[in-house]
């Protein structure tokens, strides 16, 4: 367009504006929606460690209350994005009584609001699935993926 | 009439028409956005909830935003091809419409991703807001940096613009420096698109030292080197006009400059009152070998203390800039129309353009034609292929018709010319359309202007 034509800025404003904001609410809508999504395509793919000698630390029935059967077996140390991510879990007869958190991300502040909050659903989700199939938290996909896959490995050595 | 407006060889410029880059300039920057919006795409695995999408959209607005200023700041780097291709007028308006849009990406960004963070720990905006600048690494900087963008975008609104003096304007500009640099480590520590990606890191490192290596060549570098070597003094000043000024500047070997009519250096006098503005005038004579000259309308503050140079006086000069050339020309006919002191590109045009050249002066009364003996003494010169028409008020001050019947009689081979056009932006708006209804099409009328 040339310099001199008359301008219309009010129209270009409206433009403008509603280009961006259509373009954004594109983006996002194309976007997986919430739950089951794996990180992205450039994140470093999680691998799991230790996974099949995942009992390192508490080892099979390492701390094993003779009396209930109850043992932790702690699952591989998966690299996420923001820093390793890793879990224990407590099994009593056949049944995972208690999962914690043994390493999550703490590097700053962010991490530190985000685990707040997202370490408890977790837990809250394992604990009702008995499993790893649990729902990624959101705003927390990349502590979700290494919780659930740290979460499988411990499942898988504790043998359930 | 001054001593050095002896005309030189009409012919010494071939005609040789050069594409405009602007349309290569724009869509690599439209392509750069572009690709930023890519590293989102492949950075974000899934969008989850209210907080999910009011963060993700925080983010987007963040990314443009740290790419926009970017770009802000490269416009303005005074890069031969913009500056001298583009045209440092068209690029001042990019650089301006582009800043206001960055402003609003700024906001943008800081609103969603405040609230996308607070909805997402179910904290109150406030709170949520000091948590992010007090809490997470290198936000106080960012904050700092943000609030100065901001004060520049107040600064360069329309409304405010007018309200303020220039050298305000231009040093709470120069503020833009530090705020980019403040804003940029954030970008780094807390974008989780470049907290697990080095390639992308590497990228923005190479964007922001790239640009701010253009700035130090361009800026800084460029004109200390200029100005060591041709070491710039006023020589005279004389009237032209009532309120019109040339001032002839000497120098040594001005010739290397490669300074072209139609162009202007930014001017700084070294003298009380001056030293701290530099300003555009064009050259309103081809340059010679050890001097030049430009004609300054004293509208008030920096433009009439010019009057008052006193010869010997140092001047600091960064150019040629401008691309109100020869070489955009397609043909070898020219119609030159200016208004008032938008005669001085055009005047040194007049003097070089090659071939068939009609100039048309626009002013009020035959005594505010500055510069008006020497045009009539280059068109006896040229010969009759030169022509000088002038457009004056009538006798009760009505305004002469500019109209594309008045512009046809005038010139009746109009659609067939180059038109260079100079003047007030609402003169040389009338003169467009009724250029356009006359049948020039939009490549063949050349035009300048700092209004933004």
């Amino acid at each position: 367009m040339h310099a001199l034509r008359k301008d219309r800025p009010l129209r270009r404003i409206v433009l403008a504006s509603a280009a961006t904001v259509s373009g954004m609410v594109l983006l996002l809508a194309l976007k997986p929606q919430g739950a089951q999504s794996v990180a992205g395509a450039t994140a470093p793919a999680p691998s799991v460690s230790s996974a099949p000698s995942a009992p390192s630390t508490g080892g099979t029935g390492a701390s094993a209350s003779p009396g209930t059967g109850a043992r932790t077996v702690t699952g591989g140390e998966v690299q996420t994005r923001w820093g390793p991510v890793q879990v224990r879990v407590t099994v009593a007869g056949g049944k995972v009584t208690e999962v914690t958190a043994v390493e999550y991300p703490t590097g700053n502040p962010r991490d530190q609001q985000i685990n707040s909050y997202a370490l408890p659903r977790l837990r809250t989700e394992a604990l009702a699935a008995q499993s790893a199939d649990i729902d990624t938290v959101s705003g927390a996909t990349y502590t979700s993926d290494g919780y659930k896959q740290s979460l499988q490995s411990a499942l898988d050595s504790a043998g359930l | 009439m001054t001593t050095i407006s002896e005309p030189r060889a009409a012919t010494a410029l071939p005609p040789a028409p050069r594409r405009s880059p602007a349309g290569a300039v724009l869509a690599l920057l439209w392509a750069g956005a572009a690709a930023v919006l890519a590293l989102w795409w492949f950075g974000t695995g899934s969008v989850a909830g209210t907080a999910g999408r009011l963060t993700g959209a925080g983010r987007i607005a963040g990314l443009l935003c740290g790419y926009s200023c970017a770009v802000l700041v490269a416009l303005m780097a005074r890069v031969p091809l913009l500056e001298e291709r583009v045209g440092s007028d068209r690029v001042a308006r990019w650089h301006a419409r582009a800043g206001r849009y960055t402003v609003c990406l700024l906001l943008a960004h800081v609103v969603l991703v405040v609230a996308g963070y607070a909805a997402q720990f179910h904290a109150s905006l406030v709170d949520e807001a000091l948590s992010v600048v007090l809490d997470y690494p290198e936000m106080l900087k960012a904050s700092l940096g943000t609030a100065v963008l901001l004060a520049v975008g107040i600064v360069s609104a329309r409304a405010v613009r007018r309200r303020v003096s220039h050298e305000f304007w231009y040093y709470v500009h120069l503020g833009t420096y530090a705020a980019v640099f403040l804003t940029f480590w954030h970008q780094l520590a807390l974008g989780a698109d470049f907290v697990g990606n080095a390639a992308a890191r590497a990228a923005w490192y190479a964007l922001y030292l790239g640009v701010a290596a253009l700035v130090l060549w361009f800026r800084v570098l460029v004109p200390v080197r200029l100005n060591l070597r041709h070491r710039l003094r006023v020589e005279s000043v004389h009237r032209e006009a009532p309120g019109v000024y040339s001032v002839v500047v000497r120098g040594r070997g001005l010739g290397r400059l490669g300074a072209r009519p139609g162009q202007f250096f930014r001017w700084r006098f070294l003298a009380p009152g001056l030293r701290w503005t530099s300003s555009p005038y064009s050259l309103s004579a081809a340059p010679r070998q050890d001097r030049m000259r430009i004609t300054v309308k004293a509208l008030g503050g920096h433009s009439a203390a010019v009057a008052l140079l006193r010869p010997g006086t140092r001047v600091w000069a960064e150019g040629p800039y401008g691309a109100l050339t020869a070489d955009r020309g397609e043909g070898r006919k020219a119609l030159l129309l200016a208004g008032g002191v938008g005669i001085t590109p055009l005047r040194a045009l007049f003097e070089t353009l090659p071939g068939d050249v009609t100039l048309v002066y626009r002013a009020r009364a035959a005594e505010d034609l500055a510069l008006g003996g020497e045009l009539e003494a280059l068109a006896r010169w040229r010969g009759p292929e030169a022509r000088v028409l002038y457009a004056l008020d009538g006798p009760h001050g009505e305004r002469p018709s500019l109209g594309t019947e008045s512009l046809r009689r005038a010139v009746p081979d109009l659609a067939e010319r180059d038109v260079y056009l100079c003047g007030p932006r609402s003169f040389a708006e009338d003169l467009y359309v009724s250029l356009r209804a006359a049948g020039v099409p939009d490549r063949r009328i050349h035009h300048e202007s700092f209004e933004l």
